[in-house]
């Protein structure tokens, strides 16, 4: 028996939510537009970068350079995020919100499930022309952009690789060799050992043990070059925890614990701050480093990472541009036109190497700017030349992430002292193959 | 404990200051090193800034430079030239002045309301609106981002503002502070034959004033470092708040931290000042009100 | 001082209105309302959409990409078996236990100490805080600073004067002592603002009275002013102790967790499962079941109090 004010003034209230609720519900579906393609009509685009303030910047200028060049075309460009971390949030708070952009960056670990959403364009037919000329990208990029194999969903945006960073002068106080192209792991072993001083709290390498991305990828040259493999050949299960995988995470174990010359860092970023300060002699890591390294004024240089046999395998994580559907032919051409001349050969010596990043296509590498950026950045010729031996591209299957998850974290024990490889390997291989079969 | 004048210290040895100030000064050092830490950081050129540890005196002093196609900008000179800090600034300004307002009015009203006044659905009130803070905010982002996306809040100031012209945090404070105040005075106003409403503007509204400074402050800190809904919800670059603008010196790959230290020290120091005003109103107000115990 | 609200107000000013059998009028629940109603529906109508989503999601599968799929109540199944959730819960509650209380006497303690006006005592109240308008960014980078093992600074103090280098963020067994002490230090600010602002309505003649009836400072302290303060004092315990049990911010900028999970709060674990392995339905049926906690716990609290007759909420 309530009086009736009360009601009155509920009622209203709910009728506000419960329209929020029906309007959200019933927005799911995209947009209808242009059905027919017409290259005058005018277009806008929303473009997220998910880049820092910087490369923002750069793309931004770039940005406006197509729009004079194509007056109907008007880009939106902005960092979509604060970190490309975030950017998987807003992307997937835009699928379902029906704000998703046209273009956005995306971590290649991300394509699958990018593709998964439906939302994405094929463009295969597009890059098989002649004067796309995809094959000057690598392998590993190629493959990412095509992640199961079914659709080609972007460009690849930023490529790069790992390769082996050394303090010059730590190893000259040393006494040491540099390590060069012919190098071994146990060479490495060594050398990390005898450049490891406890007193002086100095390190000869430095492995993150975040159980993040970054535990896992700097694992898989050491899997591979062993010869194993993460995937089963139909990608349904996971198979890191051979005897190729057990050797790899007992060598890098016994480093950590036996040897005790590996800086474990709990974050990804320290162990690369530590190093430019001179506390650690070798890390792996790429081009992003270089950057600092040249800021800070520390004495380095790069070679390949060690080898197995001669096999110098390393690991590559391509990031790309994903193309989003909104029905809309004519956002889709544009769309499609901006990334093919942003990673055209021209374009990307000015955004790719004038950043310092890597040259997207091997018929950079013999550019004056690239050579002019190899000036600023020494070694990063070392790097760009690395990638070739990325042979094997990191999978891109749905499920990846549970599996990076499940070793990351199965690599983070065993480096801390807790557990034994093969168990926290096979216990690794259960939850990551749960994820796999999802 | 508190006295307004200071009280006799009639045989005791007598410091020529107060001897609070021998408890009162280390441990306001104590919280403003890492502050002062931050400011020097800001200062310091940025090759001792990508190594760690940073010293916490830096070799020289720099105003920082604007960027320069090899190199990044740095400190101050460099935020102010490269970075659209004023508008972010500007933007952080809009949302705070009007969280602070609106959650002023909205907020005094309802926790007085929760207070004092009797009607049905008052405790089931109450406990929804605290209730609606023990749902970890990670996961409201992504739905609350959807409503707005509907009603088309996100491309501009607004997806930022309104969650925060009212919040559970304010009712709250409020009503608890309503409740700490002697019934008597309202009593006696009622008496006399005032409406709730006067009670509440005339007798009650003026002795909350340190309730109303604490809101304002504690709101003030809430919009302005507010960094994880902004995030999502805003798409517009020229709507960037301080924070998310701050935010984009942390990439993935690189941060900037010269940068990024100046931007926190221009970002706090608003927040400092309102504070070192504001904390003016903390001053005794029930010394005369005549009530006898 | 506590007044308790158990009596219904003797009159309005005039002749009492006609008595509805729960003693009210309508008069009182329209007044009532009209009070609380903005800010009402301003909280609640932000949060019943968003809640009941995630609601709905708990019982769902989704990456946040592809379509969503529905699977009962396997989420909370799964979550009840799950070791590392209970260890996250584990983690939570010690990081409760150690930052609540004393979160709550620091902020009283302070609050006692800065309330005086002696010189500076702004700059000293500033003072105080500033860490508190420090972003957890900030904080983050400022913990690494003092308390990495290898080159911090508090290791090096205590090398210099000599005694045992310890673990701290990298040590399982004291990384969330780490943690809890930078959150005090970072937050000392919010208990302590809040008591100072209380403090000043505490009216000086009960503390004067009490003082002629002979009791010492500190007896008239607890006597006379703590109980004036119990409402704030409740919303202190509750707001802190809510926190506390959402702890992520800090753990994020710090170790992401470890060592060895060491520090993995149950948000930080709800993080990981929603947003890094895209398990968003498992994350939310997570938040569900923090949440009902967290309302189980503050309703335990409020109804004891209530029953002793510690009237502040």
């Amino acid at each position: 028996m309530t009086p009736p004010r009360i009601t009155a003034l509920f009622r209203p209230l709910a009728l506000v939510v419960a329209t929020a609720a029906v309007v959200a519900l019933a927005g799911c579906g995209a947009q209808q537009g242009a059905t027919t393609l017409d290259k005058k009509a005018d277009v806008s685009l929303t473009w997220w970068t998910g880049q820092d303030a910087e490369a923002n910047d750069i793309l931004k200028e770039l940005a406006a350079e197509f729009e004079s060049d194509h007056p109907n075309v008007s880009i939106d460009v902005s960092p979509g995020a604060s970190s490309t971390d975030q950017l998987l949030q807003k992307l997937s708070a835009g699928f379902a919100g029906n704000t998703y952009p046209d273009i956005s960056y995306a971590f290649g670990s991300w394509a699958s499930e990018l593709e998964s959403s439906n939302r994405t364009l094929d463009i295969t037919d597009q890059v098989s022309e002649p004067d796309v000329k995809w094959d000057e990208f690598s392998a590993a990029a190629r493959a990412t952009v095509r992640p199961t194999g079914d659709k080609t969903i972007g460009f690849p945006a930023i490529v790069d690789n790992i390769s082996l960073i050394y303090n010059t002068a730590l190893f000259d106080d040393a006494g040491l060799a540099h390590p060069d192209e012919n190098w071994t792991w146990d060479d490495f072993r060594e050398a990390a050992a005898a450049l490891t001083d406890a007193s002086k709290n100095q390190y000869g390498y430095a492995y993150s043990v975040s159980g993040s991305e970054d535990t896992t990828w700097q694992f898989w040259p050491h899997l591979w070059q062993n010869g194993g493999a993460i995937l089963s050949d139909d990608s349904a299960e996971a198979t890191f925890n051979s005897q190729a995988g057990v050797d790899a995470l007992t060598k890098l174990r016994d480093m950590a614990i036996d040897d005790k010359s590996v800086y474990l860092d709990q974050t990804d970023t320290k162990y690369g701050e530590l190093f430019a300060a001179g506390s650690i002699a070798m890390i792996t890591s790429g081009p992003w480093q270089l950057y600092d390294l040249n800021t800070a004024g520390t004495p380095y240089g790069v070679t390949i990472l060690p080898g197995t046999d001669g096999d110098h395998q390393t690991v590559s994580g391509p990031d790309i541009w994903a193309l989003f559907d909104h029905k809309d032919k004519n956002r889709e051409y544009w769309s499609y036109e901006l990334i093919k001349w942003l990673t055209s050969s021209d374009q990307d010596q000015r955004w790719n190497v004038a950043i310092g990043n890597l040259p997207l296509r091997t018929s950079e590498l013999t550019s004056d700017a690239f050579a002019e950026q190899v000036a600023n950045y020494p070694f990063l010729d070392v790097m760009a030349e690395n990638g070739d031996n990325a042979k094997q591209a990191r999978p891109t299957v749905s499920g990846y992430n549970g599996l990076s998850e499940a070793i990351g974290s199965a690599i983070s024990h065993v480096l801390q002292g807790d557990g034994d490889p093969q168990e926290a390997l096979d216990a690794a291989v259960v939850e990551a193959n749960e994820a796999l079969n999802d | 404990m508190t006295t307004a004048t200071s009280s006799a210290k009639r045989s005791r040895f007598r410091l020529p200051f107060s001897p609070w100030h021998l408890l009162l000064l280390p441990v306001a050092l104590l919280f403003l090193i890492p502050f002062v830490q931050m400011f020097l950081a800001s200062l310091a050129p940025a090759k001792e800034l990508v190594t760690f540890p940073p010293p916490f005196i830096p070799s020289t002093l720099t105003l920082g430079e604007p960027g320069t196609l090899t190199k990044s900008a740095t400190g101050y000179i460099g935020l102010f030239s490269d970075s659209p800090i004023l508008r972010w600034l500007l933007n952080s300004f809009i949302v705070a002045v009007t969280a602070i307002a609106s959650h002023m009015v909205f907020c005094s009203l309802a926790g007085y309301g929760f207070a004092r006044l009797k009607f049905r659905g008052r405790t089931f009130g109450i406990f929804a609106i605290i209730a609606t803070i023990m749902i970890p905010i990670q996961l409201l982002m992504i739905p609350t981002y959807i409503l707005f996306a509907q009603v088309g809040l996100v491309n501009g100031l607004g997806a930022a503002i309104v969650p925060w012209l009212a919040s559970a945090f304010g009712i709250f404070l409020m009503r608890q502070f309503f409740l700490s105040l002697p019934k008597e005075l309202e009593e006696s106003g009622m008496l006399d034959g005032a409406t709730r409403w006067q009670v509440f503007f005339r007798i009650v509204l003026p002795l909350a004033k340190p309730a109303l400074a604490t809101l304002a402050i504690f709101t003030l800190l809430g919009s302005w470092n507010d960094l994880v809904w902004p995030l999502i919800a805003i798409n517009n670059e020229d709507a960037f708040t301080l924070q998310l603008g701050l935010a984009n010196f942390q990439g993935t790959r690189r941060t900037q931290w010269s940068l990024l230290m100046a931007g926190n020290v221009v970002a706090t120091l608003p927040l400092i000042i309102f504070f070192l005003f504001a904390q003016k109103q903390f001053v005794a107000t029930m010394t005369m009100t005549g009530l006898r115990g | 001082m506590a007044t308790t609200d158990l009596t219904i107000p003797a009159s309005r000013g005039a002749a009492p209105a006609r008595r509805r059998p729960w003693g009210r009028s309508v008069a009182d629940n329209v007044t009532g309302w009209l009070f609380v109603g903005p800010a009402t529906v301003i909280v609640l109508g932000l949060s019943l959409f968003p809640a009941g989503w995630a609601l709905l999601l708990s019982f769902q599968k989704w990456d946040g990409f592809s379509e969503a799929e529905s699977v009962g109540i396997d989420n909370y199944a799964k979550l009840l078996t799950a070791q590392d959730f209970f260890d996250a819960v584990g983690h939570t509650g010690l990081y409760t236990l150690l930052f609540v209380p004393a979160s709550v006497l620091l902020g009283l303690f302070l609050a006692v100490a800065l309330n005086r006006r002696i010189r500076f005592i702004g700059f000293y109240r500033t003072a105080i805080f500033v860490p508190f308008v420090a972003s957890a960014a900030s904080t983050g980078i400022l913990t690494s600073y003092l308390f990495n093992p290898q080159f911090g600074l508090v290791n090096n103090v205590l090398r210099v004067l000599g005694l045992p280098q310890q673990g701290w963020l990298e040590d399982q067994g004291q990384a969330m002592m780490v943690i809890a002490i930078m959150s005090l230090w970072g937050q000392a600010a919010f208990t302590t603002v809040i008591y100072l602002a209380a403090l000043q309505d505490v009216p000086m003649e009960l503390l004067e009275a009490a003082r002629l009836d002979g009791a010492t400072p500190w007896q008239a302290f607890w006597s006379v002013v703590w109980p004036q303060l119990s409402p704030v004092t409740v919303f202190a315990t509750i707001w802190q102790t809510i926190g506390a049990i959402q702890l992520f911010d800090l753990v994020y900028t710090t170790t992401r967790g470890g060592p060895l999970d060491a520090t993995k709060t149950i948000v930080y674990y709800l993080y990981e499962k929603a947003f890094k392995s895209l398990e968003f339905g498992y994350g939310s049926a997570v938040a569900y079941v923090l949440f009902g906690a967290t309302l189980l716990i503050t309703v335990i609290v409020v109804v004891y109090s209530r029953r002793r007759g510690i009237e502040a909420f």
